[in-house]
């Protein structure tokens, strides 16, 4: 990525709303640059600069997702939490919403994978949750600490794709239903939790049972 | 640094204490030194140097949850022995003092910890209750072992600087991670020489036990830089 397309694609992010993620975005941000060009990039620079064909929109895509990644992070305030951060993240969704499914689609559609063995390829999806997620994580401080850093991660991931998912159909009920997921996950969290306690109560029963029975000695 | 926190403790209130050092993870551990900006921000890297100092971290974290487990599993079996359960309690502390930092460490420069420090954990205490087991002096081989490939491992960071050389020393938070690594540097290293001292050389089978543990740590390392 040179420094050129990096920049003509920082400038390309604003016309996303307006013209969807598509080279005609890429070729119209020469028009914003500090000393503009006369015309719009012809289509042969957008492939030089960004990619034949698809891949031009899925680098626009990847773009606009790092970009709100950032957003994410520097418009973050010392309270928010985990359902906060999230909802801002969708919040940020709302000007493009009409060209997300769109955007999705050229994501699951990556030309790397063989058509006979699955026609979508769900990897970029899900990698983008899990960096939403990851990003949301290290916001709101949630002190989860080794095995459950990771178990944490893939929860918050889950509940924010089905949120955004939800959001593409209905966004208007969108943050219900992700405070309705979190609801949820937390209350199945507690459940675990009391389980392991109880289990633990009973371990530590049998053995003391054990112990005093002689049975070691 | 250092030198700044013996100048500011030795024109402390109380004129009888001649000198005080300052531990570099004093910084970590104590709770007025939070908001420094050695301590609670991480530099400004490129994506290489960060994958650097990830490593780093994952697996320093990972080696110090399994020394804390070997050092659980052997005091489960020998923590009742009036010479080596203190002992085993002391080294046990300190490393449960070098997890925090670690943590600490893992919290600020925003690190993936280890997916195995569940292994870590099942695998050093099975490790230091079987060499417990096995006797006192195999314990403290286990423990030498253990602590040479960590001392070397954390030596080799610290005096080739292969990697720290590329890490700028600009943000505080460098220069006070290798002030932190020197010290725990030292902390295995003195660990080393109780071992020895405690007659780990007279334990059965030795050369073979020690092998064998030393083996199983740089696997470990290299998984953990990955994984």
């Amino acid at each position: 990525m040179t420094a050129t397309s990096a920049k003509l694609l920082k400038l390309a992010l604003p016309l996303v709303k307006a013209h969807g993620f598509t080279r005609e975005a890429l070729s119209l941000s020469a028009l914003s640059l500090p000393t503009p060009l006369a015309n719009p990039l012809p289509d042969a620079s957008v492939t030089a600069l960004f990619g034949p064909g698809n891949d031009a929109c899925r680098t626009l895509v990847h773009a606009w997702l790092d970009d709100s990644r950032r957003r994410m992070k520097e418009e973050a305030t010392e309270k928010m939490g985990m359902g906060d951060v999230l909802k801002a993240r969708l919040k940020s969704n709302e000007p493009v919403l009409e060209h997300l499914p769109e955007a999705f689609a050229l994501l699951a559609s990556s030309p790397l994978l063989p058509l006979p063995l699955l026609p979508v390829d769900p990897a970029p999806i899900i990698k983008h949750a899990a960096q939403v997620s990851n990003q949301a994580c290290w916001i709101a401080r949630s002190d989860a600490q080794e095995s459950s850093w990771y178990t944490r991660r893939a929860t918050i991931s889950a509940i924010y794709l089905a949120a955004e998912l939800h959001q593409l159909t209905s966004p208007k009920t969108a943050p219900a239903f992700l405070d309705s997921l979190l609801e949820n996950a937390e209350h199945a969290g507690k459940a675990l939790d009391e389980t392991a306690l109880f289990a633990s109560y009973v371990w530590k029963s049998w053995r003391g049972i054990v112990r005093s029975s002689g049975v070691l000695v | 640094m250092l030198a700044r926190c013996r100048f500011l403790a030795a024109n402390a209130l109380r004129p009888s204490i001649r000198t005080i050092t300052c531990r570099a993870s004093d910084f970590y551990t104590d709770p007025s030194k939070n908001q420094e900006l050695g301590v609670s921000t991480s530099p400004d890297i490129s994506p290489k140097q960060r994958e650097i100092l990830d490593r780093a971290l994952r697996v320093d974290q990972a080696g110090e949850i399994a020394a804390n487990w070997i050092y659980r599993g052997q005091f489960a079996v020998l923590g009742r022995d009036p010479r080596v359960g203190p002992l085993i309690q002391e080294m046990w502390d300190q490393e449960k003092l070098h997890l925090e930092v670690m943590d600490k460490l893992q919290l600020q420069h925003e690190v993936r910890p280890t997916l195995l420090s569940d292994v870590a954990k099942v695998t050093g205490y099975a490790l230091g209750a079987a060499t417990a087991l096995m006797g006192k002096e195999a314990a403290m081989a286990c423990t030498e072992a253990v602590e040479t490939v960590i001392g070397e491992h954390y030596d080799d960071k610290f005096s080739q600087l292969k990697d720290f050389e590329l890490l700028p020393s600009s943000h505080p938070s460098i220069p006070l991670l290798r002030d932190v690594i020197k010290e725990f540097r030292d902390d295995e290293l003195e660990h080393l020489d109780i071992a020895v001292e405690h007659h780990s050389q007279r334990a059965p089978a030795h050369a073979l036990l020690s092998a064998v543990v030393a083996g199983g740590c740089k696997v470990a390392i290299e998984l953990c830089k990955r994984f």
